[in-house]
């Protein structure tokens, strides 16, 4: 499902082309389509059932304010039939007005301070079920593997987390109460109706189908409309948080005018679908006025005939009359609930979506904790393809004995990166098997293993917070002197001291404000301070300049000490007193052996070298 | 508001709209009047014909109400759409225009926001505006002016529950202004934190953090739930206030209406059943009305801090001032950095650069080598104006670059990041954005150039392949490569490397040079690198320290001149470098 679902994202273009593909109504591209409506229902009420106590609270102070609104027409028709003056009488009935005037007042005190309660309800509930629903929608994103962020929109994720969970609140806090409230009243009436006259509540009845026919046909209208322009949105949303992110390249380019010339074709067209959508919203209230108005007429005149040739009394009239009008209401508000519903509803598959991809596999059973961890690693036939059909490793196969420092190289591409990616468990192997320490890591669970292992990475991720809450990231208790001095180890102290708050200086956004270089300095602290059994190091210095990386590499040198270290660089310098060097090619290991032997081999690692040290000289 | 002028060339639509609207209104107004008139002298007066005639009068005037109702909603929507339109495409336009510096204030996660979600809210204000206000405030008028038609002493029951209305509205909104800010607040922090999560996966992984990320966001999601709470606590006592006095003007119109009809027995156009009525009816809708303008500023409110957002960004002038001079120079491709001094807008401490001097000429192939944080990014980030120097002027082709047109400044120079920026789209497209009429054959010599050829066949569908979510799927290496494809089909004549080839393996990355040298000499190139082996070979070698250049000269001057260098190199040469002399 949740594959399927990323291929028919819509594809927003930056640049010239074809443009981006128009979101038909319809067509496959439509995301905002419920496509299990019940389904996604029960789901949603099985949510909002958590919070029971409210929601059964709600019900009951909804029914009662329905039951206070039927009261309200009740009242009034027995005040006007108290001023009315009949032939037979010929004055106000005061006294009768009064009682039915405090009755009103009465029941208006009442309904006013269940509208309160109803409020505050209504709020608890739609703020408890939003927040849970995000707090287990983070929690479930936390345990999603690897492979689904890398491969979802990340813009797309975190509109799920806003603007959807956002849309289900709304629904939940007005939609729930007023549905409800509209059938009571609905049956209210019809009650009412028929104990003031069956005759005149049929004939009020008359309309509904009619109602019914309109409602419906016009909603499909909206709808249609609505989904395109829902999907249109998220195109335009998409191509603005690629020009935004990627803005100094589009500065670079000077592509500026190219991208507010895509953006204003999809933002026209969002707006004339948008016209449009708005056009056939705003039919529905004047239909269902006409509507209502043709009952109140026909209530009228049949009431008038009955009154005449049966006598039946005005008051019983003018109370039919009310009701029939409180009786369109609810169906009005249905209909224009309507459009709201339907967003929430799609929204609610968009969250369970996630919700039901499935976490990342634990099945881990061995009891072995981090301390007994020692950093054997074997890998044996590894075949792993990210894309079925495109293989990336094929039979890779090393062993690593506790404490080794062992490097791997090899061409971009050759899959080194992958082999960290497998022993990490961000992706699982297709075949083949990795043991640690003899135990395959499909045995050790999840935590155990990734305590055990530290991993600097070429992409530097910052927190925005303080660069000692970043560097503490590895530990979370650690003191500040130990902070300090795994910074000093990793020579971040230097650029860190020269801040004007040192280590409580607050970082930008994702540690924009550093450089590359910088950045990689505190990703290499916060590796220090976690203490791994197992340190892998990917590209981690690849934007350290080389006198710096020297001046690490002693700090490196005590860091890899008694823990098995995976290294994989492009600087041969960097891996040159590795234990064994690996050359990766075409996803199997070419060459092991150490730096010595392999330029004895004059192999491919011999040619890497050549490269590098007298390759360009010439 | 400052948004206003927005609606200005909708004005039309604007003004249609409430006068559309009008028709609704005075249908809306009168039909009371008709439904009084069939209860009192239709059904009292036992007069069915009456009944059925005013009944017809009144579902023609509704028809005719509806389709006004109609046609001010296409008005409205026009209007708020357009005006969204407009504003959406504007303000995307200014935030193209800013300077780096400026996107950085702001930080992308909240332009986005801006540009999406607070310009949304706007246009739904405005629309709201539109259609409810005007409607309202008719509504108002006319209700009271029908009120007072059938009895003055009704007025009298405006003039007290209207004032106390007013100010309990006034009230509750000033209240709410604030919170409805720290809403948005919060907001932000949750969805800070689940971007930090979303991007930063593998880390959060890794470290096993997940628990530790989770309490993160419960802390900052439990804020938002609360601070919602106090918001909506707060606006859920308004409308049984508000319910309150409505039913007691209904009340008290029921006590003095009967009164009046008492008293009017007799009379002649006196007071009647069916004017109570109808005057209850006016009343309510009074009020009613009372209470849609005070959900309107309700939203108003909440509307008002996402226009704010949108100010500020429509407010930020550009730093960074287009030049005027579009006219081609005589010769291209030279360089040339005079006394240049610079630090980071808001950045306290020292400059990042100072004193830089650097003259390079057409065609040479010069590079940049110095210390993390010294300044080399910095340095060429200044070329292309991303940002601008403080002191000192940068010269291209002899003339400032603050003089150049943008676009003709960065059509000159190709810039290859550091971080790699991919778009959805094949990766043909990805490459041909650097120049959008290269041919099939253009792209792929490029890409033959960037060493990006051989990788790019072996995908099932080439240049064709769909580039998944800014390239995941590529290893860093590749997605470098196609970066310089790029940078390469624009034929530029500077080309600018910001060490971003710094993922690339040393064979792969000694072919680039090579391929370099052999096609392009014309160009000039500037490249950041951290590898001596990569730019040994370069016409010149600008080493960087501290924020300032301390020695430029070819590599076999530098080794005997510059001790900085010499470390630099032995740091990487140590043994190999004697091995291979």
């Amino acid at each position: 499902m949740a594959e399927n679902k990323n291929t028919n994202a819509p594809i927003v273009h930056m640049g010239p082309g074809p443009g981006g593909r128009r979101g038909g109504p319809g067509g496959p591209m439509v995301r905002e389509k419920p496509k299990n409506m019940k389904a996604t229902l029960g789901k949603l009420f099985r949510y909002i059932g958590r919070n029971k106590y409210q929601l059964i609270m709600l019900l009951i102070v909804v029914s009662l304010i329905a039951v206070c609104n039927l009261a309200g027409p009740a009242l009034q028709a027995e005040a006007i039939s108290a001023i009315t003056i009949d032939d037979f009488q010929l004055s106000v009935d005061f006294d009768k007005l009064i009682n039915v005037v405090i009755a009103m007042a009465v029941v208006y005190v009442i309904s006013s301070i269940l509208t309160y309660i109803q409020g505050i309800t209504a709020a608890k509930l739609s703020q408890n079920t939003v927040s849970s629903m995000r707090a287990d929608l983070f929690a479930k994103i936390s345990y999603l593997p690897i492979r689904y962020t890398d491969t979802h929109r990340h813009g797309d994720i975190m509109s799920r987390m806003t603007n959807d969970v956002e849309n289900i609140s709304n629904a939940v806090s007005q939609s729930i109460a007023s549905l409800f409230s509209a059938v009571i009243t609905l049956i209210g009436s019809l009650v009412m109706m028929i104990y003031y006259s069956p005759v005149l509540t049929v004939v009020a009845m008359v309309t509904i189908p009619l109602t019914l026919v309109v409602s419906t046909n016009l909603s499909k209208f909206m709808r249609k409309y609505f989904v395109a322009q829902q999907t249109l949105l998220g195109q335009l949303n998409g191509h603005i948080e690629e020009a935004v992110t990627g803005y100094k390249t589009v500065m670079a380019y000077s592509k500026e005018e190219a991208s507010i010339n895509e953006f204003s074709r999809i933002a026209a067209e969002y707006r004339k679908t948008g016209i449009k959508a708005n056009i056939w919203g705003g039919v529905m209230g004047p239909c269902m006025n006409m509507i209502g108005n043709l009952g109140y007429l026909l209530v009228a005149a049949v009431g008038g005939w009955l009154s005449l040739n049966h006598g039946l009394g005005i008051g019983a009239i003018q109370a039919v009359l009310q009701y029939s009008k409180q009786f369109t209401r609810p169906i009005n508000e249905i209909a224009n609930q309507y459009a709201q519903i339907l967003t929430a509803i799609a929204g609610a598959e968009r969250v369970f979506d996630i919700m039901e991809a499935p976490s990342e596999p634990d099945e881990g059973k061995n009891p072995i904790t981090v301390d007994e961890i020692r950093g054997d690693i074997s890998f044996k036939d590894m075949y792993f393809s990210y894309k079925p059909g495109e293989p990336v490793l094929k039979g890779f196969n090393l062993d690593v004995k506790q404490g080794q420092k062992i490097a791997i190289v090899g061409a971009t591409g050759s899959g080194k990166t992958t082999v960290v990616n497998l022993l990490t468990r961000f992706y699982d192997i297709d075949s083949g098997e990795i043991r640690i320490d003899g135990i395959n890591i499909m045995d050790i669970p999840k935590n155990t293993l990734r305590h055990a292992i530290a991993i600097v990475l070429q992409d530097t991720v910052l927190f925005s917070d303080t660069i000692a809450s970043n560097i503490r990231y590895g530990k979370l208790d650690a003191a500040d002197e130990e902070v300090h001095a795994a910074a000093a180890m990793a020579n971040a102290d230097v650029f860190v001291e020269r801040l004007p708050e040192g280590y409580e200086t607050v970082l930008a956004e994702s540690g924009s404000d550093l450089s590359q270089g910088q950045r990689q300095l505190l990703s290499i602290a916060r590796a220090v301070l976690a203490n791994p059994k197992i340190l892998i190091l990917d590209e981690a210095t690849s934007s350290v300049d080389t006198r710096t990386e020297m001046h690490i590499q002693s700090a490196m040198v005590a860091l890899m000490k008694n823990r098995t270290s995976l290294i994989i660089a492009h600087r041969l310098s960097t891996i040159r007193d590795a234990d064994k060097i690996v050359v990766l090619d075409g996803g199997v290991v070419a060459e092991v052996g150490s730096h010595e032997e392999l330029l004895e081999k004059k192999g491919a690692y011999y040619r890497l070298y050549q490269n590098q040290y007298a390759g360009i000289a010439t | 508001m400052k948004l206003a002028k927005y609606l200005k060339p909708y004005w039309f639509f604007v003004l249609l709209a409430p006068l559309t609207m009008i028709g609704e209104v005075i249908v809306d107004l009168i039909q009371p009047r008709l439904m009084a008139k069939i209860v009192d002298e239709g059904v009292l007066g036992k007069n069915l014909e009456l009944i059925i005639t005013t009944g017809l009068t009144m579902l023609a005037l509704v028809a005719v109400g509806g389709l006004a109702g109609i046609l001010s909603a296409a008005f409205a929507s026009n209007a708020a759409q357009r005006f969204g339109n407009d504003l959406r495409n504007d303000v995307f336009r200014k935030v193209m225009s800013l300077s780096l510096q400026q996107t950085d204030k702001f930080t992308t996660g909240s332009l986005v926001t801006r540009l999406t979600n607070n310009i949304t809210a706007v246009q739904d204000i405005v629309s709201q505006i539109i259609r409810m206000f005007v409607r309202a405030t008719m509504q108002f008028v006319g209700g009271i002016y029908c009120a007072l038609r059938i009895s003055g002493s009704f007025g009298i029951i405006l003039l007290i529950a209207l004032p106390i209305q007013l100010f309990l509205i006034f009230l509750m909104l000033k209240k709410a202004s604030p919170l409805y800010a720290q809403v948005q607040e919060k907001l932000d922090r949750v969805n800070s934190v689940v971007q930090e999560n979303v991007t930063g996966a593998r880390v959060v992984k890794a470290y096993v953090k997940e628990q530790h990320e989770i309490g993160r966001f419960n802390e900052a999601n439990t804020n938002l739930r609360d601070i919602n709470l106090t918001v909506q606590k707060l606006m859920a006592t308004l409308s049984p206030i508000l319910m309150i006095i409505m039913n007691a003007s209904v009340i008290a119109i029921l006590l003095i209406g009967g009164q009046e009809v008492q008293d009017s027995i007799g009379v002649i156009g006196g007071i009647q059943v069916g004017d109570v009525m109808s005057a209850i009816t006016y009343v309510t809708q009074i009020l009613m009305s009372m209470m849609m303008v005070s959900m309107m500023f309700q939203s108003l409110t909440r509307a008002s801090a996402s226009a704010k957002r949108i100010i500020e960004v429509l407010d930020s002038e550009p730093v960074i001032k287009d030049g005027e001079n579009a006219s081609p120079t005589g010769e291209t491709g030279s360089v040339t950095f005079k006394n240049v001094s610079f630090r980071y807008p808001n950045s306290a401490g020292r400059p990042v650069l100072h004193d830089i001097n650097l003259d390079i000429k057409k065609g040479e192939t010069v590079a940049v080598i110095g210390a993390t944080g010294s300044g080399k990014s910095s340095l060429v980030n200044l070329i292309p104006r991303f940002y601008d120097a403080d002191e000192g002027e940068v010269l291209i082709d002899g003339r400032s670059v603050k003089d150049y047109n943008l676009d003709t400044l960065r059509h000159k120079i190709a810039f290859v990041l550091q971080k790699t920026e991919l778009f959805s789209g094949t990766v043909a497209q990805n490459i041909r954005w650097g120049y959008p009429d290269a041919t099939n054959e253009e792209v792929e010599q490029a890409a033959k150039i960037a060493q990006a050829d051989d990788f790019i066949r072996s995908f099932a569908d080439d240049y064709n392949t769909v580039i998944a979510e800014k390239g995941a799927s590529l290893s860093g290496g590749q997605k470098q490569r196609i970066a310089i494809d790029r940078a390469l089909i624009r034929r530029p004549e500077i080309l600018i490397f910001d060490d971003s080839t710094s993922a690339l393996d040393l064979g792969t990355e000694a072919r680039l040079h090579k391929a370099l040298r052999e096609n392009i000499q014309d160009t000039t190139i500037i490249m950041i690198a951290q590898r001596i082996a990569s730019i040994k070979s370069c016409d010149r070698i600008a080493v960087i320290e501290n924020g300032t250049i301390i020695a430029f000269a070819p590599h076999d001057e530098l080794m005997k001149t510059c001790e900085t260098y010499r470390d630099i190199y032995s740091s990487q040469m140590k043994n190999g470098g004697n091995e291979n002399g």
